[in-house]
């Protein structure tokens, strides 16, 4: 592999933030509708709605481009969890989050180019991309589409349906988000991995290979990667791929 | 040339000339015709003349004409003898359920077997706490509301025809055929007021009234003159009393009227100008249904000393003045309503545009859904209409009224009319909005006017009746000077013209009484009275029991209106067992009853109409507007509305309001509506995402870890 290879190229990072950015303004202006006694930054309710709307088409968009993207760059793997991956892999990934972290081990999955998320983040978006998004891309739209498709729409039943399951899926979005962002600053420093979801690049190795030499367990978890053989050894000071732990 | 040719060139040359000045005068005059039409384009069409009716003989039930005889006009014989008198008499608003009393039907309902029919005569309500008398009661404690005693209090606008000509078993009246059927018979006996007894009715005496068509097809029809001669149990000369005001008829000392020549043609025939009958007008049907006028400042809604009905339970005003040029009564805050009481009368709509005769060829509907047709030709027939005038007509679907229960919603919705999606620009999702909610909804967003707010039978005052409170009022109804302060509706869940559920605007009027568990029929009037009172004479009127005045009472053992009341368990035992012992009630139960009546006048333009997203979409939604209910209500005590038992009461205000949540339950309002388990989850694991995040995050930090 390249070392000026970034872990994140730019189209995953547009997307990325295009996402993020979409999933906030969609969750501010949900909850504009759903609480509209209490937060009511977007001027009115039907400024809340339409802006709802518009942002959750974009958002749909956004996520076939990155279906698309990730499909043709032969980039679609990373989100495939292996049946490894739903049991020794992340009981080993959550184990070092409840207690590793804290004692100071390595991460037990080490992250590369070509091996983006650990076994917890597969299971994690599995779960996101495949339930989640389409159950509010559904409900959202079904909603949405209630003068244009009443049939349907009272086919599910209506808002009476709807409205508490859309609800509900902005509550789990809502919760993700923030676990998503706090798991953000659990790399090798806090805004480590932030940093790398804007410039594509970790911090320097060096700071990696002191920290991995101060960790005993560290070389215990090596092997994870090892039957990779893209990955490349780390040998050079220049940047390199970070794991995203988040 | 010789002469004759000359000649023949000159008329030839003259012929010539002629043609052109007769085609130049044509031309002017062609061009000066179009001109003139053009400038009288814009000129309104002068109204072409209406067809009147044409002059007709005022008969009597023989027959004969009642300048010969004397006698009462029968309308059977005078405007029978055109028109179907039987089939236009056989409508709701003649019969007011007696055609529709079958068990069966009551049943489908959903109404209570106790009620012996959906209408007026035979439904029981809160207002005022009787009941009709079913056929064929041997008992006299299941004896209450007697035919003749209807006819004098409710007969005054249900104008005859089946209710007032034909006993319950279906004879006319003094006819061989018609006879009491026992001593309770309740169409030939009435309970005696003082005496408590039920005695018979002398229907020779009284005569039959039959169908009043003068009080709704006679512009100067007198309502008061009818009242008089109904509440007098003078049913025979009902009819004439009607026309006191038009000069044909004049009362007589002894109750009965003569006929004024003057206003009769040598032929014998009535003069137009005197009866000048017509369709029915604003005024005409103002006389029983509410306050309706075309341009007035002086609200009356208290006429003949009757609270007009429509105005009494709903509130509403049809009225095309404006609210700030209203004189009387003192409307708060007038000054700023620069917008008429209701914009359909603005418009100078009148009743009939809306409440049409059904084959009334100038206004029917000509749809067959049926059949899906949405035209079916060959109904407008004008001979039948004339013959057969439908009677029932058009009407809404207005709870609680439940007469003429298989013919509701037959009028034009406001949709049929309206163009309702391009005049909500500004709505989104305007089918959901159109089907979830009545155009009233927004349409009414206050009624600026009083109304009934409850009428309380379980605790009668010293004048043997209920205690009545009005909303929307500071003050009493009758002083002009009292604050009108107007109100706003609740909103309940009502079945639409297409046979969904939409949420409407009413008021409210909650009831308190006693109902008797036993016989499964609320307790009647006199047998609560009998519980309350030791009796009543002309001198001293009521007098409550030594029990009551005990419990209920000051030191000086009177009970004033804020005394009156069921504030403890154990004052409300105390009556129970006055019921038990003195009117022998086994198992009464007090009850309270809030009954919506439904609200679709008093509409507002779009100027006034509701249209702020969150007046509805937010925690104080308007949709669950807890109106303020009664603050004399009795706790603990079983809630019905609309014959279900339903908590409906909360008390978690001030006073007692109004809580239509278990009602509404089916509509979920984006902004308001919350489903207790979906928050909870969504909130829990929100809760937990922010927990772990503070717990793990202290811990790095603290514990100096990355």
């Amino acid at each position: 592999m390249n070392a000026q290879e970034p872990l994140y190229s730019l189209h995953e990072r547009i997307w990325h933030w295009l996402q993020a950015a979409g999933m906030i303004v969609l969750l501010l202006s949900g909850f504009a509708v759903h609480y509209p006694d209490h937060f009511g930054v977007f001027g009115s309710m039907a400024n809340a709605i339409s802006l709802h709307s518009w942002i959750g088409f974009a958002l749909i968009l956004n996520a076939f481009l990155g279906l698309f993207y990730h499909l043709t760059a032969d980039k679609y793997h990373h989100f495939l969890p292996k049946m490894d991956d739903f049991t020794g892999g992340a009981v080993r990934q959550a184990r070092f989050y409840l207690y590793g972290i804290f004692k100071g081990e390595p991460h037990p999955f080490e992250t590369d180019p070509r091996h983006k998320l650990n076994p917890l983040q597969k299971v994690t978006y599995l779960a996101l991309l495949n339930i989640l998004l389409p159950f509010q891309i559904v409900t959202g739209v079904l909603m949405w589409g209630a003068n244009r498709w009443p049939a349907a729409f009272e086919r599910v039943g209506g808002l009476r349906v709807l409205g508490p399951a859309h609800t509900l899926g902005a509550y789990l979005f809502l919760a993700f988000v923030i676990g998503h962002i706090y798991l953000a600053t659990t790399g090798h420093s806090p805004l480590s991995l932030i940093r790398a979801m804007i410039t594509g690049y970790e911090e320097p190795v060096r700071h990696r290979r002191a920290a991995e030499e101060t960790e005993p367990d560290g070389a215990g978890d090596a092997p994870a990667l090892a039957g990779d053989a893209t990955t490349p050894p780390v040998e050079s000071a220049e940047p390199v791929p970070i794991p995203p732990n988040a | 040339m010789n002469s004759i040719g000359r000649n023949a060139c000159r008329a030839r040359r003259g012929l010539a000339l002629a043609t052109t000045r007769v085609l130049a005068v044509s031309a002017a005059f062609l061009v000066a015709n179009l001109a003139s039409t053009i400038v009288r384009g814009a000129a309104p069409l002068a109204e072409p003349p209406r067809i009147s009716h044409p002059l007709l003989v005022l008969k009597d039930a023989a027959g004969k004409n009642v300048l010969e005889t004397g006698e009462p006009i029968s309308t059977r014989q005078t405007c029978g003898g055109c028109h179907d008198y039987d089939f236009i008499t056989d409508s709701f608003h003649f019969q007011q359920g007696k055609n529709e009393m079958n068990a069966k039907l009551l049943a489908s309902h959903g109404i209570a077997p106790f009620n012996s029919s959906p209408g007026m005569f035979g439904k029981f309500s809160i207002i005022p706490n009787r009941q009709l008398t079913h056929a064929g009661v041997a008992d006299v404690s299941d004896y209450d509301m007697s035919q003749p005693e209807w006819l004098t209090k409710c007969g005054v606008c249900h104008t005859g025809g089946g209710i007032s000509e034909v006993d319950l078993a279906g004879h006319r009246f003094l006819t061989p055929e018609a006879k009491a059927n026992g001593s309770l018979d309740p169409s030939y006996t009435v309970r005696d007021r003082v005496s408590g007894k039920v005695v018979p009715w002398d229907w020779a005496k009284s005569g039959v009234a039959e169908s009043d068509c003068f009080l709704c097809h006679v512009p100067k029809a007198s309502r008061g003159a009818r009242r008089e001669a109904m509440t007098a149990g003078n049913f025979r000369w009902a009819d004439n009393a009607t026309l006191a005001d038009t000069g044909i008829v004049v009362k007589q000392a002894n109750d009965t009227f003569n006929y004024n020549h003057a206003a009769f043609n040598p032929d014998g025939t009535v003069k137009a100008e005197a009866l000048g009958l017509s369709d029915p007008t604003l005024e005409n049907c103002a006389q029983c249904h509410g306050f309706t006028a075309k341009n007035v400042t002086v609200i009356q809604a208290i006429q003949h000393a009757d609270i007009m009905r429509g105005t009494e339970k709903a509130g509403w005003i049809y009225n095309g003045a404006k609210i700030s040029d209203t004189v009387t009564p003192n409307i708060v805050g007038r000054e700023q309503m620069d917008f008429p009481w209701d914009v359909h009368a603005a418009k100078g709509l009148i009743c009939i545009d809306c409440h049409f005769s059904p084959n009334n060829p100038g206004r029917m509907i000509q749809t067959d859904a049926a059949k899906n047709l949405n035209y079916r030709p060959g109904m407008n027939d004008i001979a039948v209409y004339l013959k057969r005038p439908d009677h029932n007509f058009a009407r809404g679907n207005i709870p609680p009224e439940t007469v003429n229960m298989t013919r509701h919603n037959t009028m034009r919705g406001c949709e049929d009319c309206h163009d309702a999606e391009k005049a909500h620009a500004f709505l989104p999702y305007k089918s959901l909005h159109f089907k979830a909610l009545a155009c009233q909804t927004c349409h009414i967003p206050e009624v600026h006017f009083w109304a009934y707010r409850s009428d309380e039978w379980g605790f009668l005052m010293d004048t043997g009746t209920s205690r009545i409170t009005f909303r929307g009022i500071d003050g009493d109804i009758v002083n002009p000077d009292a604050k009108v302060t107007g109100f706003k509706p609740a909103f309940i869940p009502a079945r639409g013209k297409d046979g969904q559920t939409e949420i409407r605007p009413t008021n409210l009027v909650t009831g308190v009484y006693w109902f008797d568990l036993s016989k499964r029929r609320p307790v009647f009037t006199w047998q609560v009275q009998q519980a309350f009172f030791t009796g009543w004479d002309p001198d001293n009127g009521w007098t409550y029991r030594p029990e009551i005045v005990k419990a209920f009472g000051d030191k000086d053992g009177i009970i004033d209106r804020d005394q009156a009341r069921y504030d403890s368990p154990e004052k409300i035992a105390l009556v129970r067992g006055l019921l038990q012992k003195y009117a022998g009630i086994s198992d009464p139960e007090l009850r309270i009853e809030v009954v919506p009546w439904a609200m679709s006048h008093s509409i507002a333009g779009k100027g006034q109409a509701t249209k702020a997203c969150t007046a509805c979409h937010a925690k104080n939604s308007i949709l669950h507007r807890p109106l303020d209910l009664d603050n004399f209500l009795p706790k603990g005590v079983p809630t019905f509305f609309q014959g279900r038992k339903i908590d409906v009461v909360s008390w978690r205000g001030k006073e007692p309001g109004f809580d239509n949540r278990p009602l509404l339950a089916s509509f979920y309002i984006i902004g308001n509506s919350r489903v207790a388990w979906i928050e909870w989850l969504g909130w829990l694991s929100v809760a937990g995402a922010l927990l772990f995040v503070l717990i793990h995050g202290g811990v790095r930090i603290f514990g100096g870890r990355r």
